[in-house]
């Protein structure tokens, strides 16, 4: 019981981190209908920035996480800038392509900066595990756990109850609508490549303490990204959220029962599953279209 | 850091222009894609023995990255040998690149020093290629041997990567505890985008085990490491060589690697000798890293290349009689062929003792393929 628990912690700290993730993603595709494939790379990049940070400014990495967001923000404009907004009067296609290429420029900035080997981020606070009867309380996936959940939520409150946020899922529902509504769409697809630059630079920031990251660490996280979201609804945050939190758990719960192989074909089947019985996803399509 | 690589590349080509041998060597590595680590150091060790070319030998490297994929490496190769048929090509340590470079060595008759670990490598009856990183039935055997003889342990639980290196060294090491009768209670392949490894460490736990070992990449290998020690595993942990490498024991704390064990070629950073503290010197002065064992490796696979070629071997058919037949020591072991092209024999086992991240060599098996 006490190891299931253990390992539900686990899965819903990598769950927690998965759903900044997933997020971000869902954030780019509502605003311009394209899938960001480097948003895997910016998490990457993320988690370089806090470990580059950390060793520059010796504070704990929750001092440092948002310094990273920030630095990460305006990484998100210039891939906007570079990937997108040169191509939006193209197919969608040719946005998956740039976007694969900024990602690829990523791994190998990251391979010049850093170079291959791996590299940690500072724990959100330092401290020794909370132990209670067999069971092992890591202060970071707690940690891992809050602040994914202040920032989910934050983003939530952002985009339900702000002004800007009326004007994000304004742009992202129908950008002709708002442009003749005087709502700066490009200014507000700018900011969605920000803001999900930001949640891919505070996973990156949470994972690398605990799993460490590599210039390759982005390609893994992109496909469970992408999982997340179909699992979730093409297009709904709530979804993005409880999609990454049920991958987490396939992770670690499902595979302490039988295995990684196992677990990776049982997650697999599922999502085959709700494409079949629900193609629309477990939380529906909220906006967009399926690219 | 690569404008000091390549000064380091030219100085090397304008060393004396008086000597008269001047060759071209090709260093095809993986500097990019999942071995950039280990590619780097492969790099770094052909440029420090280039840079140090013995008397009138002058030499320059050419590198390329080879990244991730075989066809990658076969590129690269063909654009080495054009023009001009260099006496030899440094070829990346990658199992499925240097197994994608061999019919092509064989075909241009050019000699491939590597330090791949895949048993595969020099099993193609190809008299063209030279291993200078003992394969991994030499270290798999020691790994076993020491779990068994040394330790006294008899039921391994084995953690391996889903990779061609995991699975590869996974079936030596299967079999070879199975012949010591120390048949595994536990095994299970990871994929290297798996994050959290409590899964397969409750998993491996509940089978019983006396003794965990791993056959896993450096992130992985220094994660498990972590999380038995968060877990209270309390078992001993022989790792295949990753742990070995500096810049992998530098991801835990001292603390955290305590009673880890690993196998490995050499563990250069362990010190023993003038030569090889000489080695290390000059390899953190230009590289500002810690030199691993794959460094040292091909650093005395290039050493040895550069003596057959001050020795006279000036064609690559002559250098590949020459590596066939010449013994050479260098600073990790003594190098000779078996006739398959297999050039190290020798094995070491390093443990770390909770104090420091410098581990300290306990054991050494030398000639382990001879006795198979």
């Amino acid at each position: 019981m006490l190891t299931i628990l253990q390992l539900a912690l686990n899965g819903l700290a990598l769950g927690a981190a998965y759903a900044l993730v997933a997020l971000g993603f869902v954030l780019v595709l509502n605003a311009t209908g394209a899938v960001n494939f480097a948003q895997g790379d910016l998490v990457m990049a993320g988690g370089y920035a806090a470990a580059a940070l950390a060793t520059a400014l010796p504070v704990p990495g929750l001092a440092l996480l948002p310094i990273v967001m920030g630095a990460m923000a305006l990484l998100g404009i210039a891939v906007s800038a570079l990937a997108y907004f040169p191509l939006m009067r193209r197919p969608a296609t040719a946005v998956f392509v740039s976007t694969i290429a900024i990602g690829l420029v990523l791994q190998n900035a990251a391979l010049s900066l850093f170079g291959p080997e791996p590299r940690t981020a500072p724990p959100i606070w330092d401290s020794e595990p909370i132990r209670w009867g067999g069971l092992t309380l890591s202060h970071q996936a707690l940690a891992v756990i809050a602040v994914a959940a202040l920032l989910v939520c934050g983003q939530g409150w952002l985009l339900a109850r702000t002004r800007l946020g009326r004007s994000l899922r304004a742009t992202a529902q129908d950008r002709e609508m708002a442009a003749a509504l005087g709502i700066p769409i490009h200014a507000m697809v700018a900011l969605s490549f920000a803001l999900a630059a930001a949640l891919a630079g505070a996973a990156g920031a949470l994972l690398a303490n605990q799993f460490f990251v590599t210039p390759t660490a982005g390609g893994a996280l992109i496909l469970k990204a992408y999982i997340a979201v179909v699992i979730g609804g093409w297009g709904s945050l709530a979804g993005a959220v409880m999609g990454a939190l049920l991958v987490g758990l396939f992770e670690t719960v499902v595979a302490a029962e039988v295995s990684y192989t196992a677990a990776s074909a049982l997650l697999y089947a599922a999502l085959l599953l709700i494409l079949l019985v629900r193609p629309q996803g477990l939380f529906g399509e909220a906006a967009g279209r399926r690219a | 850091m690569i404008a000091r690589i390549a000064c380091l590349c030219l100085a090397v080509a304008i060393a004396d222009p008086a000597q008269a041998q001047e060759i071209r060597i090709p260093v095809l590595v993986p500097l990019t894609g999942i071995l950039a680590l280990e590619g780097t150091s492969q790099r770094n060790g052909a440029l420090l023995a280039i840079s140090h070319p013995p008397e009138g030998v002058r030499a320059h490297a050419e590198v390329a990255d080879t990244g991730a994929a075989p066809e990658l490496a076969v590129t690269a190769l063909e654009k080495a040998l054009d023009p001009g048929t260099p006496v030899a090509v440094v070829a990346s340590m990658f199992g499925p690149q240097i197994l994608a470079m061999l019919p092509i060595g064989a075909e241009r008759k050019v000699p491939l020093i590597t330090i791949s670990g895949s048993v595969a490598v020099t099993e193609q009856n190809n008299p063209y290629v030279f291993r200078f990183f003992p394969s991994d039935r030499v270290v798999k055997l020691a790994q076993a041997r020491y779990v068994v003889e040394t330790l006294k342990k008899t039921r391994p639980a084995i953690v391996y990567q889903t990779t061609s290196y995991g699975q590869g060294g996974m079936k030596v090491l299967e079999a070879e505890f199975t012949r010591l009768g120390a048949k595994p209670v536990f095994s299970e392949g990871v994929d290297v985008s798996v994050k959290d490894l409590l899964p397969v460490l409750t998993r491996a736990r509940q089978a019983g085990p006396d003794v965990l070992v791993l056959q896993l990449h450096a992130p992985a290998t220094a994660l498990i490491i972590r999380q038995a020690a968060g877990m209270g595993l309390g078992l001993p942990i022989v790792s295949g060589s990753a742990i070995g490498q500096p810049a992998t024991a530098a991801l835990l704390e001292p603390k955290e690697l305590a009673g880890v064990c690993a196998e490995s070629a050499s563990s250069p950073i362990s010190g023993g000798s003038p030569a090889l503290e000489t080695f290390v010197g000059d390899y953190r002065q230009t590289f500002h890293a810690e030199p691993d064992a794959y460094a040292l490796a091909q650093y005395d696979g290039t050493e040895m290349m550069l003596a057959a070629v001050k020795s006279g071997a000036a064609t690559p058919e002559a250098m590949r009689q020459a590596l066939a037949s010449m013994s050479y020591d260098g600073l990790a072991m003594t190098y000779k062929s078996d006739g398959h092209g297999n050039m190290a024999h020798s094995a070491v086992i390093l443990c770390y003792d909770g104090a420091s991240r410098v581990p300290r060599i306990i054991q050494r098996y030398d000639n382990l393929d001879a006795s198979m």
